[in-house]
């Protein structure tokens, strides 16, 4: 769970950074897209690798969501929490949210079946637009605001996941244990910021097409 | 006739031990695996005693009536646990040991047996060290001492305020294991209430398994029991409101011998009673003696609080009473010191029962940093009772009935007088004599269990050939139906009074007239009143439910029946000890300034009662010999 | 003071609870909470109803007995006691205090508020000891321990094994209970020898014993009531990883001397 966790994150992150290049303009993202697309055994050396630790990941929280459910059959009458961030008690939710927002994402904009119109453009330099595609997908106040849904879930599961997984791993120290407490939040932020930096950015207008 | 052997080994103190060690007969490893013990009680003694006979090859039968056996009453013992090691050099040895333990039990116990105890408490402090038991250790890595309750040697092992847990612990761990390899078969919430004895021999006891209420008989070649003490027949006491006499009691009914019932312990340092509904009395750890100073106001019922009291006009007792030890003064000498200055109207706090225990001096010279690292948890846990801060104002401390030196009569060998029936760690009367200095029940509890109950049960397993006898053995239906009767007397009883009413009640007949200090006539009156109250009981308790179910109620109810008789056992102790020793204070036998007035040409002995149906039960005496020591006045001044 | 208790009732650990309310009177604010049940009982048992069953024993928060959930937090409103330790200072006149059992599959209801806790000692009899003989130890000197390993030894074995942490777990979990364990034996040089199968004998018994897995909430260390720190938790998981690479490293099974001649 924690490792297969920790591997998503890692992902999630590069997919951020990747995309903030956004702002960089068209010719800069389209091309990354390219030179991603150019070698299609990474990539989908990757695409599988990411979607069976997707799978992994979601067969263990089943897993463990069940035997979770079994462990307290008769639930408290009146139930108070000290400590457990709310984060960390909605997991299986939060999980589920980004669950059917990254299916929602994929179909959407890579697998372009949810708006086909732009599916097969390509840019100027004879890329597929990749910068034009988002641009028109969050100038679209629904799209963008399901995007922004799903980054609440995104940094809700990551505020607990990774310092929970850190957790796991044993990772304790006395010198460094606020840093491994505060992990989880920062990743969030960061995460979430820059992918939110770029929704907000083109609805308002920011990047323009 | 009661034959009260000791079976002591002759010859020099030092070697008595070894000696009786080698002539013992020992079990093959074959037979071993065809003998069964039955354990009852899983404190320090039980449970080191089960795990080291599982260890041994024997097969054991485990008994505890709470949800798990590391829930035994050992595990709130504070304070530490001595042993002759030595560490710190200061002049420490097995004899001195044995001496202060001798001096200290006011020389009523047998020189042999606390000889012994000291000469293996070494060995207890390896043993509890390789179970991972994690004392208090020196920045050099070596283990801790502190210096405990009525000597003046450091020789005190501790792990913070919570030794007793941690050694229980370590025996429950050790338990685990041979549970784990089916040497030990464990049977908690199973309380004991009767015993059976088959052709004078004990061989089995009688046991309701609290959750289904089912009783059963229980057969075994041998019986231990480690049932502990008997404090709770106060009702207020720094006991476990489990903690019971029925188990002892029961046994005594049955022909063992009860030794010393009067012998018991008044601590000096619980919080004082506040409460008409209280249920208990918390200790605090005896360890706080070695730092805080023990004053009253010099003006009786003075009201001012603590800080308006100058310097001048506060009694230090303990510290002019007894200028050696000041504080440290043994507990029963700072009891009765406590209730003489309460007695005089100086007492402080509500109702005037309790004195200050102030820790302003060594806050003030050692900082409070330091204060709270020694005693920080017991601190807090008085902050949390009486939500006074005593790091800004002093501690009410008042004395609490809290260990029990009598119990049933043993001989040399840890064996009652029903053969076949041993008893250890504090429900025997063993080694404490009058007065049991601090840290050396725990002490106690794992030199029986681990050390000297595995060698003494396996030369009476190796010398006596004993068939198996069925449950349904007549003697094994007798006892059933003791117990099935007693069971529904209670529950037939269907009168108007809780049980708890009644406990409360002989609770403080007996703290009144039997408690710190007794008199003649006072016990007279007891013995008087206890059966009339007795009455009462079997006419007009009620105990709701029934008897096939989990019922707390009729489990207490029993307890409580149990206490209504053995009170009386207590008395007629006290009252025929006519001198003053030790916890045993009888106001006729003092010297003028209030100190103690032993008597050794009438009452060097033990007092062993034997049970008779119906009747008062008859005295037996064993002679105390002081061969090694000489009785000295026990003076602390 | 009075307080209106709804204080769960059940007969069996099959038969169905429920909430039954009563009402305490004349309570004083230096009771205990278990003071006050005890009143509240002594007046049912005076009408010839049967008392609330509920659990203690030392009355002093080490023997672990005690297991109330009260008001949604086990051992209630303070931190770092046992319900026994709890005061009815804390409560404002008047309250409605709601009272459970600890929770948990591996933890069935025997009657009313009382649970059998027996599953925690089944976890200790699959490795949280270590075999050492009574008579063969050295001199508790021989091995030198830091004063700093010892009080950490300390911290963990403070554990009074009451169950809270698996009450207030979300998921039910033995966790914190045993990762203490594994963590005052695998800090102490005797505990050593055994770590690696102790880890993982005391994980598979929790596990067969029903309770759920950790997620890391730390609900269990807010509610301890010897404030057992989470950080246990980790230091269990470091032996547990450590304990698959050490394993690893063992030899396989040996061959049979005869598989090759048959």
């Amino acid at each position: 769970m924690a490792l297969s966790g920790l591997l998503l994150v890692s992902y999630v992150g590069f997919h951020m950074l990747g995309n903030l290049q956004v702002f960089e303009g068209a010719h800069a993202l389209n091309g990354y897209a390219a030179f991603l697309r150019d070698m299609p055994i990474l990539l989908w050396t990757a695409r599988i690798g990411l979607l069976s630790l997707a799978v992994l990941h979601i067969v263990l929280a089943i897993r463990l969501t069940l035997r979770n459910r079994r462990a307290r059959p008769v639930a408290y009458a009146v139930r108070e929490y000290r400590q457990a961030s709310f984060a960390s008690r909605t997991m299986a939710a939060s999980g589920l949210v980004l669950l059917l927002f990254i299916i929602f994402h994929l179909l959407h904009l890579t697998a372009g079946v949810i708006d086909p119109s732009f599916a097969d453009r390509l840019d100027a330099e004879g890329y597929r637009d990749v910068y034009g595609e988002i641009v028109h997908a969050f100038q679209n106040p629904f799209i963008a605001a399901l995007y922004l849904a799903g980054q609440l879930g995104l940094g809700l599961h990551l505020s607990h996941a990774v310092t929970s997984s850190l957790q796991t791993l044993g990772l304790e120290h006395a010198a460094f244990n606020r840093f491994f407490k505060t992990a989880g939040p920062t990743v969030a932020l960061v995460v979430v910021l820059g992918n939110v930096a770029i929704i907000l950015a083109v609805f308002l207008r920011i990047v323009r097409g | 006739m009661m034959k009260l052997d000791p079976k002591i080994p002759p010859g020099p103190l030092e070697t008595k031990w070894d000696r009786r060690r080698f002539s013992e007969k020992l079990v093959s490893p074959t037979n071993k695996r065809k003998i069964t013990v039955i354990v009852v009680g899983t404190g320090l003694a039980g449970a080191s005693a089960a795990s080291t006979l599982g260890q041994l090859g024997y097969q054991v039968e485990c008994f505890c009536f709470q949800d798990s056996p590391r829930r035994a009453h050992s595990i709130a013992a504070q304070g530490g646990i001595n042993a002759a090691k030595n560490y710190q050099d200061d002049g420490d040895s097995v004899g001195r040991l044995f001496y202060d333990t001798i001096k200290g039990g006011d020389f009523r116990s047998r020189e042999a047996n606390v000889y012994r105890l000291a000469q293996v408490s070494t060995q207890i402090i390896d043993q509890c060290v390789a179970l991972g038991i994690p004392f208090a250790r020196e920045y050099g890595g070596q283990l801790a001492n502190r210096s405990f309750g009525g000597v003046q040697v450091s020789r005190t092992f501790y792990c913070r305020g919570q030794t007793g847990q941690q050694l229980l612990l370590g025996a429950y761990s050790a338990l685990c294991w041979q549970i784990d390899r089916g040497q030990v078969i464990m049977r908690p919430r199973t309380e004991m209430l009767d015993l059976v004895v088959v052709d004078g021999r004990a061989r089995g006891i009688v046991v309701r398994d609290l959750v289904t209420g089912r009783l059963s008989v229980q057969t075994a070649h041998a019986v231990v029991l480690a049932t502990g003490g008997y404090s709770n027949v106060y009702y207020l006491s720094t006991n476990a409101s489990g903690s019971n006499v029925t188990a002892t009691y029961r046994a005594w009914k049955q022909g063992a011998a009860f030794a010393n019932p009067c012998f018991t312990q008044i601590h000096p340092t619980a919080i004082p009673p506040g409460d008409a509904c209280q249920a208990k009395l918390t200790l605090m750890s005896e360890s706080l003696r070695n730092d805080g100073r023990l004053w009253v106001p010099k003006m009786a019922r003075d009201q001012r609080s603590s800080e308006d009291i100058p310097e001048a006009e506060r009694d230090y007792f303990l510290e002019r009473r007894y200028p050696r030890f000041g504080n440290l003064a043994p507990r029963d000498l700072a009891s009765r010191a406590v209730k003489a200055v309460c007695d005089e109207g100086r007492g402080v706090g509500p109702g005037g029962h309790g004195v200050y225990l102030d820790f302003a001096d060594v806050i003030a010279q050692q900082g409070v940093d330091v204060v709270r690292e020694r005693y920080g948890n017991l601190f807090d846990m008085y902050q949390r009772i009486t939500g006074e801060d005593a790091y800004r104002v002093p501690m009410r401390i008042y004395p609490a009935p809290h260990y029990t030196m009598g119990g049933l009569w043993v001989d040399y060998n840890l064996m009652s007088t029903i053969p076949g029936l041993f008893v250890i760690g504090e429900a025997n009367f063993a080694d404490h004599g009058a007065n049991r200095l601090g840290a050396s029940s725990l002490m106690q509890g794992l030199a029986d269990g681990y050390f000297i109950l595995p060698y003494t049960i396996s030369h009476y397993l190796a010398t006596v050939a004993l068939s198996l006898i069925r449950d349904d053995h007549k003697e094994s239906r007798a006892a059933l139906r003791r117990v099935t009767s007693r069971i529904s007397r209670l529950l037939n009883s269907k009168g108007y009074r809780t049980a708890a009413s009644f406990h409360r009640e002989v609770g403080k007949l007996l703290w009144n007239h039997c408690g710190m200090s007794r008199n003649a006539e006072g016990l007279k009156s007891a013995l008087t009143a206890i059966p009339l109250l007795r009455e009462e009981f079997w006419r007009n308790v009620m105990v709701p439910g029934s008897g096939e179910v989990f019922n707390q109620e009729l489990e207490y109810a029993g307890r409580v029946a149990d206490y209504l008789e053995f009170a009386e056992l207590l008395c007629h102790d006290a009252l025929h000890r006519e001198e003053s020793c030790g916890a045993h204070f009888r106001e006729e036998y003092q010297r003028d300034e209030g100190e103690p007035q032993r008597d050794d040409g009438r009452f060097a002995h033990v007092a062993a009662w034997e049970s008779r149906e119906g009747e008062s039960p008859i005295l037996h005496k064993e002679p105390l010999a002081f061969e090694f020591v000489q009785p000295t006045t026990r003076s602390y001044q | 003071m009075r307080f209106t208790l709804n204080i769960w009732r059940q007969n069996g650990p099959d038969e169905k609870g429920r909430f039954v309310t009563y009402e305490a009177h004349d309570v004083s604010s230096g009771m205990s909470f278990l003071e006050m049940l005890d009143s509240v009982n002594q007046g049912l048992i005076a009408k010839g109803e049967e008392p609330v069953a509920f659990e203690q024993d030392c009355r002093e928060g080490i023997c672990g007995s005690c297991s109330l959930v009260i008001n949604g937090i086990p051992h209630g409103p303070d931190r770092g006691i046992t319900s026994c330790q709890l005061y009815m200072r804390r409560f404002s006149d008047g309250a409605v205090i709601t009272i459970e059992p600890w929770r948990a599959r591996a933890f069935p209801i025997i009657k009313d508020l009382v649970v059998d806790r027996r599953a925690l000692d089944r976890i200790m009899q699959a490795g949280g000891y270590i075999s050492v003989h009574t008579g063969g130890a050295v001199d508790g000197n021989v091995l030198l321990i830091s004063k700093d390993q010892a009080e950490t030894a300390m911290d963990a074995a403070s554990c009074i094994g009451c169950g809270a942490c698996v009450a207030a777990c979300k998921n039910a979990s033995a966790m914190l209970f045993v990762a203490a364990k594994v963590s005052h034996l695998a800090l102490l040089p005797q505990g050593k020898p055994e770590r690696t199968r102790r880890v993982k004998t005391m994980l598979e018994a929790m596990d067969r014993e029903g309770f759920g897995s950790c997620g890391n909430q730390n609900e269990c260390e807010a509610v301890c009531p010897k404030r057992i720190s989470v950080r246990f938790i980790a230091r269990f998981n470091r032996e547990y990883l450590r304990a698959g690479i050490v394993e690893s490293g063992l030899p396989a099974e040996p061959e049979s001397p005869h598989a090759e001649s048959t």
